[in-house]
């Protein structure tokens, strides 16, 4: 399948993300992917998610490239200058990567080698530009480069907390739209009738919404994220639902699939987030209905 | 000393061209120093800015003050009486000053007349260079009290490169070869053993890479 054809033709697209290994142990992401490779669309790679050093998204994207799955890399300025931006993009489209997902680094602060130099040469409309213009041919010193690359290129909403945050993501999207961003990924989704009102929101931007599945996998992360994530609603009735589950890690895996079903016909596609537990990727596929 | 340049001209009168009335701010430390920002370089700016704006057939009224500090609220204060009776603030104190004007006068539009420089120390008449980051950390007591991360072209924290010429770093002539300052230090010192100590590399935490930064001090803090 090719999610580069499904989003200028308008079909739901089914998106999951694969981190890489911190170690060069390859063998549980290969496994992960080839479980999932017929049924969704494409893999995202992050980058050093979180903050924790892992193998970069560039080399998880190659494996991907290499079991025959599309994929869309991370590409964000904590780690890395105008410079080193601009040669892992060109080596990117080289090593067939069709997507870039421009996001937000994580701070160093909550990643695991909280003494390394942060080097933001770039943020996320700098990125988006650099890309823009490299697919001109033009680097960003304005040299001709032999050869243009060429991406599916997309941003995210930035997390929000209330009204005035939300209208604040939105300003800041319209800039990364402006910059080039050819579709949005959105933070968790669990409430499909806000999630609707959020999409009338974003639809002046004209470009497709990927919200969002973030599998809970405990209640104590879902109560976490019911307090210190506002934005992403998650109700008391959720958080019910699993802690009366018999078998509360089926629920939430359960819940994330019913969640993408619902989300079919509203918004353009999913990017399915389970962080580290990619294993468990085709029972929620399952359970989606797919 | 925190140094500063003056901003060309040309910037700073599209600044204030929209309005009628400023008011020129300058400093009494650090700018006044590094001949940047203090009473004099008020004056100096003023006129040309006045002369300029003339040459256009369009009057700008400017008034001048210069602060005792500018980065501290108090002396900021001293600014009350005049602020309503301009448009906007030129402020050609560092960018400490600038953000303190602004934080105290909401309301007020204020520009920088100066750009910021660094950290360092008058080499000679007219000369300053950069000595310090402000890395949070300091190193100076390993390296002979000679700073390779604001000094050393490359950063290098076990130097040197190799690359340097008669004393003067490989990459900019102009400059002094940190490591062999470092050397030469350790050598007067007859510590040149330190030399083959290994510097870890730095743990960034405690410089702007661990966030913007602030310093509380429980027993002076009211
Ligand atoms: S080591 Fe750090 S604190 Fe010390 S002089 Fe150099 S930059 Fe400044
Ligand atoms: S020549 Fe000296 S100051 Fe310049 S980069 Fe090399 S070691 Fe650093």
């Amino acid at each position: 399948m090719n999610f580069q054809k499904k989003f200028a033709s308008g079909e739901f697209v089914f998106l999951a993300e694969m981190n890489t290994p911190k170690g060069v142990d390859i063998s549980e992401m290969i496994t992960n992917a080839r479980r999932i490779k017929d049924r969704i669309d494409g893999v995202i790679i992050p980058d050093m998610d979180n903050g924790v050093m892992r193998m970069s998204a560039l080399g998880g994207a190659v494996l991907m490239r290499q079991q025959g799955i599309e994929t869309i890399i991370h590409v964000y300025g904590r780690d890395r200058n105008k410079m080193a931006i601009q040669g892992d993009i060109l080596a990117a489209h080289v090593l067939g990567i069709q997507g870039i997902l421009v996001v937000r680094g994580e701070e160093m602060a909550s990643g695991d080698h909280t003494d390394a130099r942060v080097v933001d040469d770039l943020d996320e409309e700098g990125i988006l530009r650099a890309i823009a213009s490299l697919q001109k041919g033009i680097d960003l010193a304005g040299f001709e480069l032999k050869g243009t690359p060429k991406f599916v290129t997309g941003c995210t909403l930035g997390p929000y907390k209330d009204d005035d945050g939300l209208e604040r993501v939105i300003t800041a999207a319209a800039k990364k739209v402006e910059a080039g961003a050819g579709f949005i990924v959105t933070p968790p989704v669990f409430d499909i009738d806000r999630f609707s009102i959020l999409m009338e929101r974003l639809k002046p931007l004209n470009i497709p919404v990927i919200p969002t599945i973030f599998l809970l996998k405990t209640v104590g992360i879902a109560r976490y994220m019911a307090t210190y994530e506002p934005g992403v609603f998650i109700s008391e009735q959720t958080i019910k639902r699993i802690r009366q589950a018999p078998d509360r890690e089926l629920e939430c895996i359960k819940i994330a699939g019913e969640t993408i079903h619902a989300l079919r016909g509203i918004a353009q596609g999913v990017r399915i987030v389970t962080l580290g537990w990619e294993h468990r990727l085709p029972t929620i596929l399952e359970y989606a209905g797919i | 000393m925190i140094t500063a340049e003056r901003k060309p001209l040309e910037e700073i009168i599209e600044y204030v061209r929209p309005f009628g009335k400023i008011l020129l701010v300058g400093c009494n430390e650090c700018v006044t120093v590094c001949s940047a920002g203090g009473r004099k370089e008020v004056g100096l700016l003023s006129s040309a800015l006045q002369m300029a704006f003339m040459k256009e057939g369009k009057m700008l009224e400017i008034k001048e003050m210069t602060l005792e500090r500018q980065c501290d609220p108090e002396y900021v204060e001293e600014l009350s009486g005049h602020i309503n009776q301009v448009d906007a603030v030129l402020s050609m104190a560092c960018g400490c000053g600038v953000q303190e004007i602004a934080q105290r006068y909401r309301e007020k539009p204020v520009f920088p007349a100066v750009n910021t420089k660094f950290m360092g120390a008058s080499e000679r008449q007219g000369v300053w260079s950069e000595r310090c980051q402000g890395c949070g950390n300091c190193l100076l007591g390993l390296t002979g009290g000679i700073c390779p991360v604001a000094r050393c072209s490359k950063r290098l924290l076990n130097g040197p490169c190799g690359g340097s010429t008669k004393g003067k770093c490989e990459i900019n002539p102009e400059i002094d070869c940190a490591w062999q300052l470092i050397w030469d230090r350790l050598k007067a010192l007859g510590q040149e053993e330190r030399y083959s100590d290994i510097i870890p590399a730095k743990d960034w935490r405690p410089s702007r890479d661990g966030g913007p930064r602030k310093i509380i001090r429980e027993d002076l803090a009211s």
